[in-house]
């Protein structure tokens, strides 16, 4: 029994061994012969996403034009992704393409370690660099440094989003009021619902809304250059100057004369969008990814959307990027992919369900409440409005200001989170070098 | 990560005790023995060693996670010195180590005796077990699925709790118990004792009885209190399951992850924030995976230590 029990301890060492050693031996090749007729695409978009509809389609295209080729798609998480990506990206098992998160901690990362493919001869092969304007094309160029907005192509986006309002239009016409056009007429607006016991806005300060509050208020009084210094380090980033300092001071003056109530500083950016859909707040300001949602999720009123009144810049930018890794076995079918997903059909599809799609066409769509989606977009693309988003400067900086603008709305001194704010920023700036 | 190791190191010493008994059979029964260590070994190796030097190594350097590391040396450290982050996230550790080590551990054992002494003997041991089950019942629970639930419940507006408040006059009562810094803290601490009250009450439950109920009933003769009974004559006897109780308890809230993931993401503000997730937080959305490695180190160390002085404690009493 002894020596039995030995041998089967010796055929388990054997086999974890072995295990083991197909663990860590997963690096480096290309793909085998059979793998180049296969195109591996990922992505993070859930099921029944305008995202996945669309990228289903493009899937289908592809086919067509490549009878030869099995697709083999996976449905990843973004964090599944993240923590992982220079371990999948430095293996064999790559994808060809795969959807990931635009911005300099991001994709900028990727590219600066070389893990990503250049597209930029693909861009002007397929006309990529025509069809995104140059506000979308920020986000799918990065410089040697990983910052985005200059250099090569890493990848193309074939959606766009933005922040809008979305409004309950049937509270807007029970109290009389109309589709504010200016910050003086949102005021008032927002005046006669407090009047009325309604606090106007939805917002979640354990998420990323509060933060887009703060920053569509910066954007009011803030110029493109310093947009671009703040999201591109250009140049100097004075927190304390007068744009900053008034979006805390309004954003606080909103908590204080309830526009926005203190009381959804712990709530998450589902519990906001509930109290939209339950129509308990008239109003939310968020992304245009919200769209979709709304569309299928409210049946007992109707709703619009309009822009932040009075602002000329607006937080938005092109959507996540498809990437190719270093490391993809079948490159060209991954372009082919890419192309897929920028075809008028597609894009046809996203704009049907609630998306923005890049081309940012009306053409065949026939939910007004896209079209409106759509043509408010062309308003800000056209004058060059895209602002990207508050949280893109430093990778901490999603947490930081998630966690300021809860002290905000708690009361802290606008001058200590400005202050915060620059040194965590002068700090990271002065890391890149 | 690192800290799955520190509940797994206060056990090495017995492995190492077994090892030396078997040596003393002779050589050859102590070749033979130690191949059953063998597998053992190289999980831990694999599981818990290596992750743990790769972990201490990572954090004397700067890292985003992807490509090269930079050595920094003791950068990271001195950052956490500095940094009131981190800080305010160890006194947080404090306050979930009452919630989560002394309060439950104390509560059980007043709820432990009364199931045992009161419940079992007036009713039946059946309604004490049944009790018993329904206390422990939390413990069953997900974690991540409590706090959901406990999330709901104490959502400002629409919250059971609040709601509940306003429906019985009691509006001015109602709170914005996670939203306001003040009371965030607190309230995540009472949904900690809800949750852990149930682990003591069963150990202790079983160490009553094992207990020498002579003891009890000859001090009871002797005119003894309930309350002096149960501090002078119960406690001493099941002092190694408090023992128990208070390391691993400790050693959870020290840990304590899920719950400030699922329900305050560490704010408002900083004023729930924990070691564990402001680790998590820099690793993986601040990519600052050094210095994330590094509050991981501290943590890892302040468990070791915590562990090992309870284990002298108990042998010393033990002894």
């Amino acid at each position: 029994m002894p020596r039995k029990s030995a041998g089967l301890l010796i055929a388990a060492l054997v086999a974890l061994a072995g295990s083991l050693a197909a663990c860590g031996s997963s690096g480096g090749g290309g793909g085998s012969s059979s793998s180049s007729k296969v195109l591996k695409v990922w992505w993070y978009e859930g099921p029944g996403s305008a995202y996945q509809i669309a990228w289903n389609q493009a899937i289908a295209d592809f086919k067509k034009q490549h009878p030869g080729v099995t697709v083999q798609f996976s449905l990843k998480s973004f964090n599944q992704m993240q923590q992982n990506a220079s371990m999948i990206l430095n293996s064999s098992d790559v994808p060809d393409v795969m959807e990931y998160n635009k911005g300099d901690a991001t994709t900028g990362l990727l590219s600066k370690q070389g893990l990503l493919t250049d597209l930029t001869p693909e861009a002007a092969k397929y006309g990529w660099d025509k069809l995104l304007g140059p506000d979308l094309q920020v986000t799918a160029r990065y410089d040697s440094k990983g910052v985005m907005g200059s250099g090569s192509w890493y990848g193309v986006s074939d959606y766009a989003e933005y922040l809008t309002v979305y409004y309950n239009k049937d509270m807007f016409a029970k109290y009389g009021i109309q589709v504010p056009t200016t910050m003086a007429q949102l005021t008032a607006a927002m005046d006669k619902f407090t009047k009325a016991g309604v606090t106007p806005f939805a917002n979640a300060g354990n998420d990323y809304m509060a933060m887009q509050y703060l920053y569509q208020m910066e954007l009011s009084q803030a110029t493109p250059q310093q947009v671009q210094n703040y999201e591109r380090y250009t140049g100097s980033v004075d927190f304390h100057d007068a744009a900053w300092t008034n979006a805390v001071k309004t954003f606080q003056d909103w908590i204080k004369k309830g526009y926005i109530a203190k009381n959804s500083v712990g709530l998450t950016a589902t519990q906001a969008g509930n109290d939209f859909e339950t129509g308990k707040n008239p109003m939310l300001m968020s992304g245009s990814w919200w769209a979709g949602t709304f569309e299928s999720d409210i049946k007992n009123f109707s709703w619009g959307t309009f822009l932040w009144p009075g602002n000329t810049l607006n937080a938005g930018s092109g959507g996540n990027l498809f990437v190719v890794p270093k490391n993809a076995a079948n490159k060209e079918l991954a372009y082919d992919f890419i192309n897929d997903t920028l075809k008028p059909d597609v894009q046809k599809l996203l704009a049907n369900n609630g998306a923005v799609p890049i081309a940012a066409s009306t053409d065949g769509v026939t939910n007004p409440l896209n079209v409106q989606l759509i043509q408010n977009f062309q308003t800000l693309a056209g004058s060059n409005g895209l602002a990207y988003y508050p949280d893109w400067p430093t990778p901490n900086f999603y947490n930081l200001l998630l966690a300021q603008t809860q002290d905000l709305m708690n009361g802290a001194s606008g001058d200590q989170v400005l202050s915060t704010l620059q040194s965590n920023y002068d700090q990271y700036v002065s890391s890149l070098g | 990560m690192a800290d799955t190791a520190l509940a797994k190191a206060p056990v090495a010493p017995r492995r190492g005790r077994a090892g030396a008994e078997t040596r003393s059979r002779g050589p050859r029964g102590a070749g033979a023995y130690l191949t059953y260590l063998v597998p053992a070994t190289v999980l831990f190796t694999v599981v818990i060693a290596v992750p743990l030097v790769m972990n201490v190594y990572t954090s004397f350097t700067r890292w985003t996670g992807v490509g090269p590391r930079q050595w920094a040396g003791l950068a990271n450290y001195r950052q956490l010195l500095h940094d009131s982050e981190f800080w305010a996230s160890m006194w947080h550790s404090l306050a979930l180590v009452a919630a989560m080590a002394v309060i439950p551990a104390a509560l059980g054992l007043l709820v432990a005796a009364a199931l045992f002494d009161v419940i079992a003997k007036r009713f039946s041991p059946r309604v004490a077990s049944l009790l018993r089950a329904c206390v422990y019942l939390p413990q069953v629970l997900p974690i991540i699925v409590a706090a959901i639930v406990w999330g709901w419940i104490l959502d400002p507006q629409h919250g059971a709790l609040n709601v509940a408040l306003r429906d019985v006059g009691l509006g001015f009562l109602a709170h914005d118990l996670l939203g306001d810094p003040h009371t965030a803290l607190l309230t995540v601490m009472a949904v900690l004792v809800w949750f852990q009250l149930g682990y003591p009450v069963v150990i202790f439950m079983a160490a009553l009885q094992r207990t020498d109920p002579a003891l009890g009933e000859a001090a009871e003769i002797d005119g003894a209190t309930w309350r002096q009974r149960l501090w002078l004559v119960t406690v001493p006897q099941i002092r190694p399951e408090i023992y128990v109780v208070l390391l691993t308890c400790t050693v959870a809230s020290l840990r304590a992850f899920g719950w400030i993931y699922a329900l305050t993401s560490g704010g408002p503000g900083v004023s729930t924030q924990v070691p564990s997730y402001y680790s998590y937080q820099s690793f993986f959305t601040n990519l600052e995976v050094g210095y994330g490695s590094a509050i991981a180190t501290v943590m890892t160390l302040i468990i070791l230590l915590v562990s090992v002085a309870f284990l002298w404690l108990q042998r010393r009493h033990a002894g």
